[in-house]
Parts: C-alpha cells; structure tokens; sequence
C-alpha cells in the first residue's frame, strides 16, 4: 500500500525516524517522508495511510517545521473523512507538564477534520530508556498491519 | 562532483552542516576535525548532564559518521597541529564550527578575585572537559549573574538534591562535589527587566520540580509583549515554590559595577538599577555567565571582520563559517541546524560554480604523517567503556582525562593514521 510518513521537526531527530520508517517499509510498501512545512491541508489523498511522526518544541509548542501546516489545518475546511492516520510523538519527559504535547495537538486536529486513527498514538520519551529509533519501525509495520487490515474490511 | 570538505570543530553544527552536505551529495568527502578526541562538542560538553533529551540528537549524529560517510579526526588543533592555510591547500572547502569556547567578561572592577567564576569553566568542569580546571570551593552564599539558559542550568543543578541528578550523567567527582557543598542562598541576578530575561519559559518552570529548595522572585515588573508575558508567567509560577533550606532568589534590572573583595578574594558585589539606585549583594562567590567568546588559535574576530560575506557564512573563497564561529554566541540547537542547512546550499552551489576545479586531495597529504589522530573507531572504544557497567543512576561515565581518552582510543587507528 502507499504510505506517507509526514514529519514534524524542530531538531531532525522526527526528520530522521520519518527516513528510517521509510527505508523499513519500501521494500514492501510505496513508501515517502514528507517534511510537514512541504504539505498542506489539500494535499490529503482520500483513502491515503498516514504516518505522522512529530516532535514538541520549547513550552509544549509545536515544532516549527509543523507550524505552518498546523495554522492552514486550523483554517481548513478540509474533510479528511476517508483518511487515516497514526501518531509516533517524540517528547520529554522531562518537562512533564508539556510532554508530547505536540504530536497530540496534530492527532486532535486531523481528528477534528474527520480523518480516523489508527493505533494509540505512541509517545516516546527521550529522557526515558528506550531508543525512539528502536521503536519507530516495528511500530510503523504494526501500523501499516491496522491500516491494510482497515482496507480489506472495507473492500 | 566528489570534492573534499573539511570541517572544523565536530559539535552540534559541524555535524548538522556534515549531515546537509552528505544528505544532498553522499560523493563528498567530509572530514569532521575536533582538537578532542571525542566528538559532539557542547552536546557532550554544554549541554546540561541532566538534561539528556536533548543531548538525543547524537543519534543523528553517529549515522553521519556510520551511514553517510563523515569521517571524524580527533585530537588535531587546527592554528596549533596543523595550520588553517595548510588545511585550506588540502580541502576544497574548509568551514570553521569550532564555536566560541571564551567566556565574556563583564569589564568591572574586581574580576580577577578569587571566588569569581566564569560560567565556561564551572561547566566544562562540572561536564569533565579534559581540559577543565578543578572544581571550586562556592562557599555559603553564591551569586549567579546573567539570566540566560546556562545560568539557570547552573541554578538548577546547584539546587538539586543528589537524588534529583539520577538519569544524568554527572561523573562520581562532580556528584560528590555537588553532594558535598553547602550553599545556602542562590540569587540569579540579570541586568534586563524579567520580561526580557533571555532564558526559555521551560527552563523556568523545569524548576518546580526540585524538592530542596524555596524560590523566590523579586523585581517582576510588567511584560510590553506575549514573548515578555510568557516569561513572566513562567516566573510567577515558580515563585513561592517549595520549603526547602535553599534559597533561590531571581532579581532582575540590577548592572554589576563592581566586585569587592578582601585579601584577594570576593565578599560582594555592588550593583547599580535602572534608577541609579545602588545594592550590594554579599557573597562567597560570583559566578559569571553573561555569554561567551572567542578564544583559542584559529583568530576567529580577525577572520570575521574580514569576511567576504558573513552573513552567509562565506568568508574567503573556499572558507566558511557556521555556528556560533559564525553568528556569535545566540541561539540553540534548532539555530545553529538551519545555520548548518542555509550554509550547505551555499557550499553545494559553490562547488558546483567552480566544476571541474574542486579536486584536492583532502587529508591523506597533510595527515599521513601523524600517528596521534583519533578516528571513529577509536571515539567508539571510550564511548563503549565510557557507557559500560553504569552504576543505575547515571546514563554515562565520562573519561575525564585526554591521556586516559588517547589511551584507549589509540589502541589501533590504522584508518585515519596510515
């Protein structure tokens, strides 16, 4: 199936797990990392698979190369109904009122369009022991198992 | 296009700037030069041993070396082991990342007292730089000058219960010099207004967390912007916080004007506020973290003035800078990656303009005949010892010592030397 892995980043490390999702799933998979600041609202495929892997950046922020997408989401009227989606969030537990605060803010919003989700989003904590780049892949084939079970349901 | 780049200084933005280079063109031949013989820079050395999140983006880092190719030469001095114009003879592209390792000083009377501390050297010794001086003796009350994320990195750690440093990687000396202080009252001293006190509004609140301490604001004023308000809010929140029997006091709109002393060592320092009022703060010591600058032999300010186009990084032709080398000591990691990003577009079209010219050889002609360098095989052996039988609280054990480092690293490192 296709997938876009769609990142957002502040210092590359969503940038590199979007690439190492990537390199895991093309062999099987039609697979693309998209960087957030290249993707609008609009470019959404009905029926698309997203993978959303997305950082949180100073008091809960955004990441700034999910910002931009993030402000066109809220004054889009885009109906992501046929879309899904899964949420690898990076944060820091280290600021524990905030953490992954980012990536929920990105879940809420293509939820709030419509899109469905697939999976608990994942929230990897970069004070805590395991590696997020350990994790990304295994969770991305799990995801990748949801969404093509998803699609035979359907058909 | 396989032209030969080599670049100085192997911290955050050395390594971003290797990572856009391969990224776009995996031919290039990018060495990453460090007068260390470890690699990583402020992360290793700046960022705070408790904060290891942020210290992640290594990970990114080890496939620049592992997956696109860098090449990492520890231990080699550029303007000292080799000369910059040597350098320039041998590589295509020469870009300088090696920061500002300097601290500045405030220019008052008194600095040269015992007691006073510059911020760069509390750290690299607090960190374990190899080339950090001993650990000073704080004494019972320490005033901390500045109101920037290293000030408060210090504030915090200072403030910490020795529970409260598990998950760092704070070495056994720096743990017991930590456990075994016994400073009463921290006051964080900045000359701005609070809304316009450099720190991040996490840091801030980052530091309702400790258990052992009682923070205090004094001096909060009143924000002229959402920017000014957010650092306010944060402030408001932790003042109060906390019983503990370490005072935390912030004041803001306080310049120094002088460190007194007695028999060469400080006792005070008297400030002046905005409205010509004068305070004087008692003290055992003055630790002064008021940013950085240059220092070390590459003539960093002589090679700026004269620069071709600094505000692109180009300083002559096939010479670059990045970093804080380049913009001077502002902005964190996120900064210094779109510095490192913009100056790989510009090196990339440079190098496609000259064509054919680009060819030198790179390091074989200049470092065949050294057997000292540490290449990244030799990084990866005191990485390995250095995170080998960890005791459970700490994420590391840093090698303090460059002999010690050297010893290991050297074992065999045929790559790089032969």
């Amino acid at each position: 199936m296709k997938i876009t892995v769609l990142y957002g980043t502040e210092t590359g490390n969503a940038e590199m797990l979007a690439e190492d999702i990537v390199s895991g799933l093309e062999s099987d998979h039609e697979a693309e990392a998209v960087n957030l600041s290249d993707f609008a609202p609009d470019d959404f495929e009905a029926g698309g698979f997203y993978l959303v892997v997305c950082s949180t950046y100073g008091d809960g922020e955004l990441p700034a190369s999910a910002k931009p997408f993030a402000e066109a989401m809220a004054q889009s009227s885009a109906d992501l109904s046929g879309v899904s989606f899964s949420v690898f969030g990076l944060g820091d537990s280290e600021y524990d009122e905030t953490f992954n605060h980012g990536s929920k803010h990105i879940a809420d919003l293509l939820a709030k369009h419509g899109a469905t989700q697939l999976g608990d989003r994942l929230t990897h904590d970069a004070s805590g022991s395991d590696m997020a780049d350990d994790l990304a892949l295994p969770w991305a084939e799990e995801m990748v198992a949801l969404a093509e079970k998803q699609a035979s349901e359907a058909a | 296009m396989s032209a030969s780049v080599a670049i100085i200084g192997a911290g955050p933005s050395g390594c971003f700037l290797a990572q856009a280079l391969l990224k776009a063109n995996p031919e290039l031949k990018v060495d990453l030069i460090d007068r260390l013989p470890v690699p990583y820079g402020l992360v290793r050395y700046g960022v705070a041993a408790d904060h290891q999140g942020t210290k992640g983006i290594t990970r990114q880092f080890e496939r620049v070396f592992e997956r696109m190719g860098a090449t990492f030469i520890g231990n080699l001095t550029v303007g000292e082991d080799v000369s910059l114009d040597d350098l320039r003879a041998c590589y295509d592209v020469v870009v300088l990342a090696a920061g500002l390792p300097g601290d500045r000083s405030l220019g008052i009377p008194g600095e040269d007292l015992e007691g006073v501390i510059r911020a760069g050297d509390l750290t690299r010794a607090l960190y374990e730089h190899p080339d950090a001086d001993p650990l000073p003796t704080l004494g019972k009350k320490v005033v901390i000058m500045g109101n920037g994320n290293v000030a408060i990195d210090l504030l915090r750690i200072l403030g910490k219960t020795p529970d409260e440093l598990a998950g760092s990687d704070f070495g056994a000396g720096p743990s017991a010099w930590l456990a075994g202080n016994d400073i009463e009252t921290i006051d964080l001293v900045g000359r701005s207004a609070a809304e316009a006190a450099k720190f991040d509004p996490e840091m801030i609140k980052e530091l309702s967390k400790l258990s052992g301490v009682t923070i205090r604001v004094e001096d909060m004023g009143t924000a002229q912007s959402d920017e000014g308000q957010k650092k306010l809010d944060a402030l408001a929140a932790v003042d109060g916080h906390g019983a503990g029997p370490r005072q935390l006091t912030f004041r803001f709109g306080l310049t120094p004007a002088e460190i007194t002393g007695e028999d060469g060592k400080v006792t005070g320092v008297r400030f002046q506020s905005a409205s010509g009022d004068v305070a004087e703060i008692a003290c055992d010591s003055f630790i002064t973290a008021v940013g950085f600058a240059a220092a070390g032999p590459l003539g960093r300010d002589e090679l700026a003035a004269s620069a071709d186009d600094l505000a692109a990084g180009a300083l002559a032709p096939g010479l670059y800078a990045t970093g804080w080398f380049r913009r001077g000591p502002r902005g964190t990691i996120p900064e210094n990656r779109a510095d490192a990003q913009a100056l790989a577009t510009r090196i990339l079209a440079d190098l496609d303009a000259a064509g054919a010219d680009a060819g030198k050889g790179g390091r074989d002609s200049l470092m065949a005949e050294r057997t000292d360098l540490v290449d990244y095989a030799g990084w990866k052996r005191i990485d390995e010892a250095e995170t080998a039988d960890l005791p459970a609280d700490r994420t590391r054990r840093k090698i303090a010592c460059r002999q010690d480092m050297l010893a290991l690293a050297l074992q065999k490192s045929e790559e790089i030397n032969g």
